[in-house]
């Protein structure tokens, strides 16, 4: 490639350097200094500041053996890559509609700009989800239009493959956490997050594969989940955590069970709730529940990951197959039913997604929810008296509840059109006696991401995660001045991690962040059944 | 005069089915083979989105014919943008009388309120113009082709209303006949041996319906297509009902 000898070329070692030797300069991993803004509790709309956050970008994947199993260049950008990168564009141009609808359908009115949360966090105007959005626009119109390709890219406003456009695809690309918040604003609907995934998967077809996001998508493959572990290692965590659990609690018979063919309900959750903190006090909460409504549960080494890291990137294999695990375990333990913990994107590919994928689910009781959520579960129970509550248990806690992206913009609960909002806040209602929401234009559909959704949750992407948190932490501040809230209370194990990380970053306790199981856990009173 | 009257004619009634061909057969492409023909892997509905296809009929009619998922951002663009559509679709409605005969009474009534409706237009269109310029996000995201569109439809509306009055007002009755010719489906024909429908004799209609023809070209090949593609759109369209129904990936399906 690039045979032409330019002697005028900026670059003084010449143009004729492989295209992977010019990509490696532009996307340069370099730690970066972030630094949290003063919190007010109201979000401003920041002038534009272009090149804001231009600088951070995220690491490269380069283990070869795990760039094989996934099916991607192993050796870095190809030197074919503008080949590949338009085939691989064609392909998901034809394969995914909303793809293609939203790259032609876009009038730039204007109205998604200031509802990104990277963009109020920095002003940088290529996170403007248009603007993001017009990085690959302007590709599609050279390339894919008649007119681009009759008249030439300066005519459409369209732009020549090039790997300075490559560089910025692969910074803004990873910027974009996918949450679906500009969407709510679109005349159309234009979902920023179907474009990003394509466009993250036409990164990685030709060689340029971020590290955080696809190890882990490597990991839930080959090991079962996201964070690696052993089969082994999973039955020790979850031991640890039952004989905590009986610890604490001073119930004998109370248990986290493994793999129990048999059992009604089939219980998966992200890996994190097995020891990360604050997850693990939610599995605390999950099993006390589980207990208390005498339901016979288990969980499963093989299926022992919910979150699907998959769903980030339009490649469906890695999706259907990380999620195959699941159904595989469901009808392995011969279960009634399956029941998702909390998490966001979990919940959208596990209840939006599997009945496409591995459907139909006949061979699950119809009676209930195919798959359930955890909260659909719990609010029942509380409402049908199941569970002994003591809300005093929670006295100390004002609550505040943080809607996740994916859940909250992602499909129904309980089956009704408002269910994914009011369902999580029935369960805190239930057991907390005091609960604030955060003000209207943060929460709901309209809720801002935790800033390190999709795949941004990495430590090279830290200076992106404090922008992005900003306009949830300015929300957060609002309540605690007016309403002296002290509980961040969350469903999803990304936000979990997320908050107790910039929950300090931003001057809170960390302790103030939970997830909401960690409420029903602790208000839960066990002992003497009373019966379903 | 007869052989400059001539090529007038020939000229417009080739333009006008030309641009009318290229609409309908970029709009039907567009629509057929790039939206509807391509699949949609999974369910990807925008909630809150209703369980039920009555109920996602009706989000899609809101968001229609009151720009209801624009209104929850910017109130400014919200009016201006709404005005725009709203009496743009009057005024089309009001163009009937050019193809139909009789006139229905419904098109009669705009009568004495096609001047204010056509104002309106133009005004909300400055505002949207503006609003492009003026504001610094918007401004940063305006493409050239973004003035080219509101600027070929206001010259559109401003020749529509100066045609309203002298001396620009053309024989109205001339107007409907060459148009009544245009429809008449033997007028194509009759191109072919060189006999033209008979277009009036006013430079500023010509003007009005060359540019008319301009944006039926422009059409398919623009961002104009967003209204047909709003119908297709996967995070509006799709019922939000993926546990209780089981939606197929039309990639399966073989």
């Amino acid at each position: 490639m690039a045979e032409e000898k330019a002697p005028d070329t900026k670059h003084h070692s010449g143009a004729d350097r492989e295209p992977n030797e010019i990509i490696q300069e532009y996307i340069k991993f370099e730690k970066i200094k972030y630094y949290p803004v003063e919190l007010t509790g109201d979000i401003e709309v920041p002038k534009l500041t272009p090149d804001a956050l231009v600088m951070v970008k995220p690491q490269l994947l380069t283990s070869k053996e795990v760039l094989a199993r996934l099916g991607y260049p192993e050796n870095g950008l190809r030197p074919d890559w503008k080949e590949v990168f338009l085939a691989k564009m064609d392909e998901i141009l034809k394969k995914y509609r909303s793809v293609k609808l939203f790259l032609d359908i876009c009038v730039r009115c204007g109205a998604c700009t200031d509802k990104c949360h990277y963009y109020l966090g920095t002003g940088d105007p290529l996170n403007m989800p248009v603007a993001r959005q017009e990085l690959m626009r302007r590709v599609y119109r050279r390339y894919f239009t008649v007119q681009g390709r009759l008249f030439g890219s300066k005519f459409v406003n369209g732009e020549e493959l090039s790997e300075e456009l490559l560089a910025m695809w692969y910074t803004y690309f990873y910027q974009c956490s996918e949450c679906r918040r500009c969407s709510v604003f679109c005349p159309y609907g234009i979902d920023t997050a179907e474009i990003t995934m394509a466009a993250r998967e036409i990164l990685n077809s030709v060689g340029l594969v971020q590290k955080y996001l696809h190890e882990i998508i490597d990991k839930a493959q080959v090991i079962g989940n996201n964070l690696g572990m052993q089969q082994n290692a999973i039955v020790n965590a979850l031991e640890f955590v039952q004989d905590e659990l009986i610890e604490t609690t001073g119930v004998e018979d109370i248990r986290i069970p493994i793999d129990e063919e048999g059992a009604d309900v089939l219980f998966v959750t992200p890996s994190a709730d097995f020891f990360a903190s604050p997850h693990i006090e939610s599995l605390y909460g999950y099993a006390k529940v589980f207990h208390q409504a005498g339901i016979s549960w288990t969980m499963s080494t093989h299926a022992s990951e919910g979150g699907n890291f998959g769903l980030f990137i339009h490649n469906y294999e890695h999706m259907k197959k990380i999620n195959k695990r699941i159904w595989d375990a469901a009808r392995e333990l011969k279960v009634k039913r399956v029941i998702g913990g909390e998490c966001g994107h979990m919940w959208r590919v596990l209840s939006s997604y599997s009945n496409t994928m591995f459907g139909p689910f006949d061979y699950l009781d119809p009676k209930y929810p195919r798959p359930q959520h955890i909260c659909e579960f719990t609010l029942d129970l509380i409402k049908r008296g199941a569970l002994k509550i003591d809300k005093s248990a929670n006295e100390e806690f004002t609550v505040t509840m943080h809607d996740s992206c994916q859940v909250a913009r992602g499909l129904e609960m309980g089956g009704t059109e408002f269910g994914q909002f009011e369902i999580p806040r029935g369960v805190i209602k239930g057991v907390c006696d005091k609960f604030v929401d955060m003000p209207e234009h943060t929460i709901r559909e309209r809720t801002f991401c935790c800033g390190a959704g999709q795949g941004l949750l990495g430590d090279d992407m830290l200076a992106t995660r404090v922008k992005g948190a900003m306009p949830r932490m300015q929300a957060y501040h609002y309540v605690k001045k007016n309403n002296g809230v002290n509980f961040l209370a969350l469903i999803c194990a990304i936000c979990k991690a997320q908050m107790s990380k910039m929950l300090p970053t931003y001057g809170f306790p960390m302790e103030e962040v939970g997830g909401i199981h960690q409420l029903v856990g602790r208000a839960i009173v066990l002992g003497a059944k009373e019966g379903i | 005069m007869g052989g400059i009257k001539f090529i007038i004619d020939m000229g417009l009634s080739s333009l006008v089915y030309a641009a009318i061909f290229i609409f309908a057969a970029g709009i039907f492409y567009k629509v057929y083979f790039e939206y509807y023909k391509t699949p949609q892997p999974l369910k990807i509905p925008q909630t809150p989105q209703p369980t039920d296809s009555f109920g996602v009929f009706l989000r899609m009619a809101g968001d229609v014919l009151f720009f209801r998922s624009l209104a929850k951002g910017t109130k400014l663009l919200f009016v201006a943008g709404w005005l725009f559509h709203f009496t743009f679709l009057l005024l089309l409605i009001r163009h009937l009388r050019y193809f139909i005969y009789p006139v229905p009474g419904i098109v009669t009534m705009f009568n004495k309120v096609s001047l204010l409706i056509g104002i309106v237009m133009l005004l909300s269109m400055i505002v949207l113009v503006v609003r492009r310029f003026l504001e610094e996000r918007v401004r940063y995201v305006t493409l050239l082709a973004d003035y080219f569109v509101l600027f070929l439809i206001m010259a559109i509306v401003v020749t529509g209303i100066m045609l309203r009055h002298e001396p620009f007002r053309p024989d109205v009755t001339a107007v409907k006949a060459f148009i009544m010719e245009l429809m008449s489906p033997t007028t194509p024909l009759k191109l072919l041996t060189m006999e033209p429908a008979h277009a009036p004799t006013c430079f500023m209609f010509v003007t009005h319906l060359g540019l008319v023809c301009l944006l039926l070209i422009y059409f398919p090949f623009s961002k104009l297509v967003h209204s047909v593609g709003y119908f297709f759109s996967p995070t509006r369209n799709m019922v939000n009902n993926p546990r209780s129904v089981r939606y197929i990936n039309p990639w399966d399906k073989g």
